[in-house]
């Protein structure tokens, strides 16, 4: 086993109040090993986000250790977060709001990729960018088109491109799917599982859905109120959850085959 | 799932509080053009049952839903079939039939005490000298401190706080009908699980009749008793809650079979290939054809009737139909 590709030592990440400041995060551990993901749920205020953007480095007030590929994240120099902001990306939850609603797909693209020194002629620009449109399943075509005309699968899949097409290596997905339809969602979820197996994409995946944590990822967090409740591989913690959090989050969550099964003629009724 | 349920002829609108027939919804883009935003909506709400209209986004739902209050967006016409109360009284909205929503941040006036909001829902007559009624509303949606919560701001709760007290103003008019769309998808899931546990206990106590607006097959199997489900502006399946167990149209198979569930584990996803037509663009004969698997050439020139085998399961689909009851 090689070393992790993430590790995470006693990551605090807190937000000035006034004079005081406001703990989103309290010294979260934790390691990714290349080509997992790592499920994070929680409900709002669980600091679930604070912890993806404090290990990102797109926060201020942030203490402890991010190693990434053996190097010390929060103590880059400039080119240094240049080239750790290429191969970790971030997607986030509303794909519409994440794009420039007066930039063409292909040109949100191609700008991606020229700020990243990655291109140097029109042509080349082209052709890259109709690759990594083909990559998450949207045609050559479709670089014409501004968000507006796409819908939200489509939006989302944009999305996906522009982080990837930097060559990135660690993608953290913030509520990846939520915003969209239960048809659609099905389609994005299969992409990130296949961009995982086919080009060993690492994950941290953030959201509230242990149905979909359940499916896509290898290994669970629950926190709540900025500490790490329980972790473990996500067969574990999401069918056996040993933290009372955890398990009433589970006991929440909707699920159409538990309540069917609950609610059959003859079954006990248990709440 | 009380016994019941499986005699209870479905079609049958006689003990219901509400009925709706062949209800339609047209949108008039421009002069003379007809877009159908819903059509051929059968619906009978019955006291102290839930029935669940469930769908994607533009399926349609919520404005059937706003339809029956007349809460219809401008341009939209409520142009085809009835609606029929069954009972006497002040049916109007507000009275016989309230509505909660999404989002209650943004329903409820912020610069107004949750107090003084509910008070003006309640009818004219009982306002003067409602704080018993105000304090035993407040106590109905579940608050063990009525009094500071009456004199709350509403960004002094918390989401799942203000969503009760969007019931308990709901419930303020003494409606036979509650409309509860999209109740929960703005909420955290312990509190949704609060929250839906609420509506139903209400619904027994109250004696209320819900509609239940929502994309989510999983709160539906959860609360409902009965279950619609829509596609393009028409309802393609229809019957009791267990029929999610053993759908019958391919849309409804191909939705249960796209979601993610508990129990499945890692298993590859099985999305629906294609999206859901916009308004007019929605093709001719089943809506649903050109994403079927089954489709078959009928499919494409005539739309299937809802029908189903008599135990209240009824599906629009000329496959399923040619193969029998299963």
């Amino acid at each position: 086993m090689n070393a992790p590709l993430l590790m995470v030592e006693n990551l605090r990440v807190t937000y000035p109040a006034g004079r005081r400041h406001v703990t989103a995060v309290r010294g979260a551990t934790f390691t990714i090993e290349r080509g997992r993901c790592l499920g994070v749920a929680g409900e709002s205020g669980s600091g679930k986000s604070s912890l993806a953007r404090g290990l990102l480095g797109l926060e201020t007030h942030v203490a402890g250790r991010v190693v990434f590929d053996g190097q010390e994240v929060l103590k880059l120099d400039r080119a240094g977060r240049l080239r750790f902001r290429r191969r970790a990306q971030m997607v986030f939850q509303d794909p519409l709001g994440s794009l420039n609603p007066r930039m063409k797909t292909g040109a949100a693209l191609a700008e991606v990729l020229r700020v990243h020194g990655l291109v140097a002629t029109r042509a080349e620009t082209e052709r890259q960018v109709a690759r990594w449109l083909e990559t998450v399943g949207l045609d050559g075509a479709y670089a014409n088109r501004f968000p507006h005309e796409l819908s939200g699968g489509q939006r989302q899949r944009v999305n996906l491109a522009r982080a990837l097409c930097v060559g990135a290596e660690f993608l953290v997905a913030d509520e990846p799917v939520s915003a969209l339809d239960v048809s659609v969602q099905a389609q994005v979820l299969n992409l990130l599982k296949s961009l995982q197996e086919t080009r060993g994409i690492t994950w941290m995946l953030i959201g509230h859905d242990l149905a979909v944590m359940r499916h896509m990822a290898d290994e669970v967090m629950v926190m709540k109120d900025g500490a790490i409740l329980e972790q473990g591989p996500a067969a574990d913690v999401l069918a056996r959850p040993a933290h009372p959090y955890a398990r009433e989050l589970l006991a929440a969550v909707p699920d159409v085959g538990r309540a069917l099964a609950r609610r059959r003629p003859g079954a006990t009724v248990s709440d | 799932m009380k016994p019941a349920d499986s005699n209870r002829p479905v079609k049958d609108g006689a003990d219901a509080v509400l009925s709706v027939a062949g209800l339609g919804v047209g949108y008039f883009p421009e002069k003379g053009r007809r877009l159908e935003v819903v059509g051929g909506v059968d619906l009978d709400l019955r006291a102290g049952r839930t029935v669940a209209l469930v769908g994607e986004s533009g399926c349609g739902k919520s404005i059937t839903a706003a339809a029956l209050g007349g809460l219809l967006p401008p341009g939209m016409v409520r142009d085809r079939g009835e609606i029929r109360w069954r009972v006497g009284g002040d049916c109007s909205p507000g009275r016989g039939l309230a509505y909660v929503f999404q989002d209650p941040g943004e329903c409820l006036d912020p610069v107004f005490t949750i107090g003084s909001q509910i008070r003006e829902a309640l009818p004219r007559a009982e306002r003067r000298g409602a704080g018993k009624r105000l304090d035993r509303l407040l106590r109905t949606v579940g608050f063990e401190d009525p009094e500071r919560v009456l004199a709350s701001y509403p960004h002094q709760l918390s989401g799942g706080m203000q969503q009760r007290a969007m019931l308990a103003m709901a419930l303020a008019g003494r409606p036979r009908v509650l409309v509860a769309d999209e109740p929960t998808t703005a909420l955290d899931v312990t509190v949704q699980a609060k929250i839906l546990r609420l509506l139903a206990e209400l619904q027994q106590l109250e004696h209320l009749a819900v509609l239940l607006i929502t994309h989510n097959l999983a709160v539906v199997a959860e609360i409902a008793d009965e279950v619609l489900v829509m596609y393009a502006g028409r309802i393609v399946e229809a019957g009791p809650v267990h029929i999610l167990g053993n759908p019958r149209h391919p849309y409804v198979n191909g939705l249960l079979k796209a979601l993610p569930q508990l129990g499945t584990g890692p298993a590859r996803l099985e999305g629906i290939a294609g999206t859901v037509p916009p308004l007019g663009r929605r093709p001719p004969g089943c809506r649903f054809h050109p994403r079927c698997p089954l489709a078959q050439p009928v499919c494409r020139e005539r739309e299937p009737p809802l029908n189903g085998p008599g135990d209240g399961h009824r599906a629009a689909c000329w496959v399923r139909e040619a193969e029998g009851p299963t």
